[in-house]
């Protein structure tokens, strides 16, 4: 059962593609938890909904490629400014002017695009774990034969990035990127629900999504046009994106930077007290 | 002693009366600070002032009419209009462009109009029970007694004390009965005799043209709700349900026509900021860093399994004894739990043996009011009244807790351990929703005993201190989570804690465990003190007499009275060789001297001659005394007169070991001092063996907590 249902649930239709969005309490103001990587879907946000929603007005929605939402297999529907219109279009679907946006991993890709498009619908902004090619050394690379090529023969670790390989063996990559995400010891049940919401995706679209048009800007191009207050979270043992990312965003965001020692990259799964707790305090601030 | 001192202070001339202000620390916003004289002044926030200026830069003021201000004695010069332009002096003269204002029941209805007629010099107002005209309704007692104002009353009681007259002729009655009826709260003793103690600064002549002042120019109901509504100003409103000056629902009206925030303290009388300093102290924080906006601050937070063990040690800087023993005990706890990182929250001079020693003081320990220099102040020729420094120690208690509170929230502390960490302890009990990490409390005594020379009242006051405590345990049994006692049961003092009040040795029994006494150090074996004597410079043929009155500067008296004995002593002994060690706080120059007697200021090791010299003469004090006893060293020692823990409890205890002789200060003459020391010198003596493991013991017990 869910700890709290919506107060209303809907789709919001954006050239042809159908997304589905929950809306969950009320108040101002609201909070829209973004969609990451399609390989999980809006009940990644499971632990933060029934506190946030006591408070204030709770959006969230599936990207594109899962949940309630269409099964996408366009690339294009899965860049970042894609993602930012999607947005824009699930709050103007649910009436809402203005959010506090939450998003997480790739999402922070979303959520500073949609600031830096529609900066007046943008209150605050909150990037954890956050998914942005800050680092030189850990420049994200999809276009490479690891990835587009053929499947590899006993791959480990990193070698299952492939979308060919996706095809067979994609429980098998989802055990592993879980594994890897959400890394602290004892995390049986959150890397389970993981491996659920990645199984309603299924290869074909998470290889789309990978095929997108790369984020491909730099530091100073994704926060030029974020002025709303920044609240970076970021775990120390994130082995998706180094806590460094975290670091070099809180910078370039001149932010407020809340280090998670000894977390992984889905700090809202695994310490969810802590992230509601910021998250609260964040939200607050902004309302005085 | 104040728990801190102004950075600043002076007064301005206000048409011939002096207003007196006081500006300390210097953070932003200003806060300023208004008391509602005249029945008050500056003092009463005491308890908030050294939190606050930590965080803020805080201004206050003597209102007219008390503390070190004129006191006008026209109506005319208490109205409205007379305070608010003294509140505006004080803001010109102490550079305060703007400030938050803090004010306390009638000084809020001033802190209004300032707001009204000023607006750009108000940021936003706190205020205290407040006394806002024409809202909510007015006590009843204030209602019946207003027809009789100015009549002659024949054998007035209660309020109806309320009177002009009778404020004038009976002005400590009536100042008696009206704080008596405001601290609602039981155990308010030491609130009650400031409250008093300020408002006896000041006339009943002064008091009543305050009152008739107050009335002077108000505005009808209407203008005042329209100026109250019309504030344009962020307010906080703090208000004790069971207040009877001001009702609770006059605080509740004026948060709802400002449309602000209302604290409501249920069980709370009128003097919220005196008897509950720690909620107003955080509720105040709270509000003003909400007003700030400030963004929230970077920092790291540790998941629970990454975290390293880690205690904050409290050890009292009131006597040297504690800072061995407890370091002692944490070297103990470091063989139990080898990963445990100790902080220690401490001030001079523990943190001088903690630094020696190697240990890790905690940054904010520079932040405490110095608890030792209180009680040197507190001192006076061989008598320190213990209880009543503790007493009058008060606001530097709630001052450190403030910080230790905020050391234990921002440092992830597994555990706290005090010992005679007075300020953690009380103010746990009466904030228990502050804890946040398990808790040692440890002590040596259990129980005030009164003096006889303080009388009834005296013992009502120690009765009182220990219902409270007695009272704050029962209640909240959660807030120690394991009681030591350094020393064993038959080391309790046998009296009861007051009338009606249980046996002191029972209650302990049950609330404590016991760890026997803990010198932190190894006594030396026969062989080991011959040697040291040798190290320690002294000669076969000699006979050692040690005196020391420890660290502070109490011991003066003690030690010229040894001094004048010198003569006479050596006349007994010619073998004698006196040391005498005057301690950091006296100046050895400034004592006479004697060809023969050696006067130090300080010595290496000093346990070293205690646990070698033939014959020791030292206060009463328990660390001292017992390194002696450890030793089986012969001494005379002479409690501090009026200190009730060295007259009752420690004397108790070496009479349990068999160990020393008791002096009489007073009653002894430098010819007696040397006829005791010589009859003591040499004698075998057969002391009650002193356990040797209690530091082991302390700290299993401890470690079972983490």
């Amino acid at each position: 059962m869910r700890a709290v249902d919506p107060g209303r649930a809907g789709y919001a239709e954006r050239d042809g593609v159908r997304l589905g969005f929950e809306i969950f309490g009320e108040g101002d103001p609201t909070i829209l938890l973004l969609p990451a990587w399609t390989i999980v879907h809006s009940r990644f946000w499971k632990m933060q909904v029934p506190y946030l929603a006591r408070r204030n007005r709770v959006i969230t929605y599936d990207g594109p490629g899962n949940g309630r939402s269409d099964r996408v297999t366009d690339p294009d529907r899965y860049s970042a400014d894609s993602y930012a219109a999607d947005a824009a279009a699930v709050l103007d679907a649910c009436g809402v002017d203005r959010a506090v946006v939450v998003g997480l991993s790739l999402g922070a890709q979303h959520a500073t695009r949609l600031a830096t498009h529609d900066p007046s619908r943008v209150l605050g902004l909150v990037l954890i774990g956050a998914a942005l090619p800050l680092l030189a050394d850990e420049v994200e690379d999809d276009s490479n034969e690891a990835v587009f090529g053929p499947a590899p023969d006993d791959p480990h670790g990193w070698d299952k990035y492939n979308i060919a390989y996706w095809q067979d063996h994609y429980e098998d990559f989802v055990e592993f990127f879980f594994d890897e995400a959400i890394s602290e010891p004892h995390s049986t049940k959150p890397q389970e629900d993981a491996v659920g919401w990645a199984l309603e995706a299924g290869p074909a679209v998470l290889g789309a999504s990978v095929r997108r048009l790369p984020f491909n800007l730099t530091g100073e191009e994704i926060f030029a046009g974020v002025k709303c207050p920044t609240l970076v979270i970021h775990g120390t043992r994130d082995r998706i994106h180094s806590h460094r990312v975290g670091v070099e965003a809180a910078r370039l965001a001149g932010s407020t930077l809340v280090s998670l020692d000894g977390s992984g990259h889905l700090p809202n799964v695994r310490d969810p007290v802590r992230v509601n707790l910021l998250l609260r305090d964040f939200v607050d601030r902004l309302g005085s | 002693m104040r728990a801190q001192d102004p950075d600043r202070e002076g007064a301005v001339d206000r048409d011939g009366v002096e207003i007196h202000y006081e500006v300390y620390g210097a953070g932003t916003p200003t806060l300023l600070l208004i008391p509602p004289s005249p029945i008050t002044h500056s003092r009463i926030w005491k308890a908030l002032i050294p939190f606050l200026a930590r965080h803020y830069r805080v201004v206050t003021l003597d209102g007219r009419g008390n503390g070190k201000s004129g006191r006008p004695v026209k109506p005319a010069e208490y109205s409205s209009d007379a305070h608010v332009a003294d509140l505006l002096a004080v803001l010109n003269a102490t550079e305060t462009p703007s400030a938050v204002v803090v004010a306390l029941c009638t000084a809020s209805w001033w802190a209004v109009a300032l707001a009204a007629a000023h607006p750009d010099r108000v940021e936003a107002l706190i205020a205290i029970e407040p006394g806002v005209p024409h809202l909510g309704t007015r006590q009843p007692h204030w209602e019946e007694t207003a027809p009789h104002w100015d009549e002659i009353i024949e054998n007035p009681t209660g309020w109806q004390l309320n009177n002009r007259h009778l404020i004038t002729t009976e002005q400590r009655r009536w100042i008696e009965f009206f704080f008596g009826e405001q601290l609602v709260e039981p155990h308010s003793t030491k609130q009650f005799e400031d409250a008093v103690n300020w408002a006896l600064e000041t006339t009943g002549e002064v008091q009543v043209a305050g009152r008739e002042g107050f009335d002077i120019g108000l505005p009808d109901a209407e203008t005042a709700e329209r100026l109250y509504r019309e504030l344009g100003i962020e307010t906080l409103t703090i208000h004790g349900d069971r207040d009877i000056c001001q009702n609770v629902d006059r605080g509740a009206a004026f948060a709802a026509v400002t449309g602000g925030e209302l604290l409501v303290l249920e069980g709370a009388g009128h003097l919220t900021v005196a008897r509950e300093p720690v909620v107003v102290n955080r509720a105040i924080h709270k509000f003003v860093e909400k007003i700030k906006g400030i963004p929230m601050q970077s920092h790291v937070w540790t998941r629970s399994m990454n975290r390293r063990k880690r205690a904050l040690y409290l050890s009292s800087p009131i006597g040297l004894g504690h800072a061995r023993r407890d370091l002692a005990i944490a070297q103990e706890l470091r063989k139990i739990q080898p990963d445990l990182q100790v902080d220690w929250l401490a001030q001079h001079p523990v943190t001088a043996v903690l630094t020696e020693a190697g240990e890790s003081v905690h940054p904010a320990s520079q932040w405490l009011a110095s608890e030792s220099g209180h009680f040197a102040s507190e001192a006076r020729g061989h008598e320190l009244h213990c209880f009543q420094a503790l007493r009058r120690m008060d606001e530097i208690l709630v001052a450190n807790f403030m910080i230790f509170q905020e050391v234990v929230e921002e440092g992830v502390y597994d555990l706290v351990i005090g010992d005679e960490a007075w300020d953690v302890d009380y103010y746990w009990h009466e904030n228990p929703e502050l804890k946040r990490a398990a808790n040692v409390w440890m002590t040596d005594f259990v129980g005030y005993l009164p003096m006889p020379e303080g009388g009834e009242h005296e013992a009502y006051l120690t009765a009182d201190y220990n219902a409270e405590m007695i009272e704050h345990i029962a209640r909240f049994p959660r807030i120690r989570d394991r009681s030591i006692f350094v020393g064993s049961p038959d080391d309790i003092y046998p009296d009861v804690f007051g009338p009606e009040l249980p046996k002191i040795r029972d209650w302990t029994e049950d609330h404590f465990d016991f760890a026997g006494y803990i010198t932190g150090f190894t006594p030396p074996t026969e062989s080991q003190a011959e040697e040291w004597r040798a190290d320690l410079g002294y000669r076969p043929d000699e006979k050692v007499c040690l005196v020391t009155v420890g660290g502070s500067g109490v011991g003066r008296d003690l030690l010229e009275k040894v001094i004048a004995a010198y003569p006479m002593a050596k006349k007994l002994v010619p073998e004698l060789r006196m040391i005498a060690v005057a301690g950091p706080r006296i100046d050895p120059q400034s004592l006479p001297t004697h060809p023969g007697l050696e006067v130090h200021g300080y010595v290496d090791s000093l346990y070293r001659h205690l646990s070698v010299c033939d014959v020791a003469i030292v206060q009463g004090g328990l660390s001292t005394t017992m390194e002696l006893t450890a030793a089986r060293r012969p001494f005379l020692y002479f409690p501090l007169r009026n200190h009730f823990e060295q007259n009752f409890h420690v004397r108790h205890r070496l009479d349990r070991y068999g160990a020393g002789r008791h002096m009489d200060y007073r009653s002894t003459d430098p010819d007696g001092v040397a006829v005791a020391m010589a009859e003591e010198l040499g004698r075998r003596v057969a002391y009650h063996e002193v356990e040797t493991d209690g530091a082991q013991r302390a700290a299993r017990m401890i470690a079972e907590l983490v």
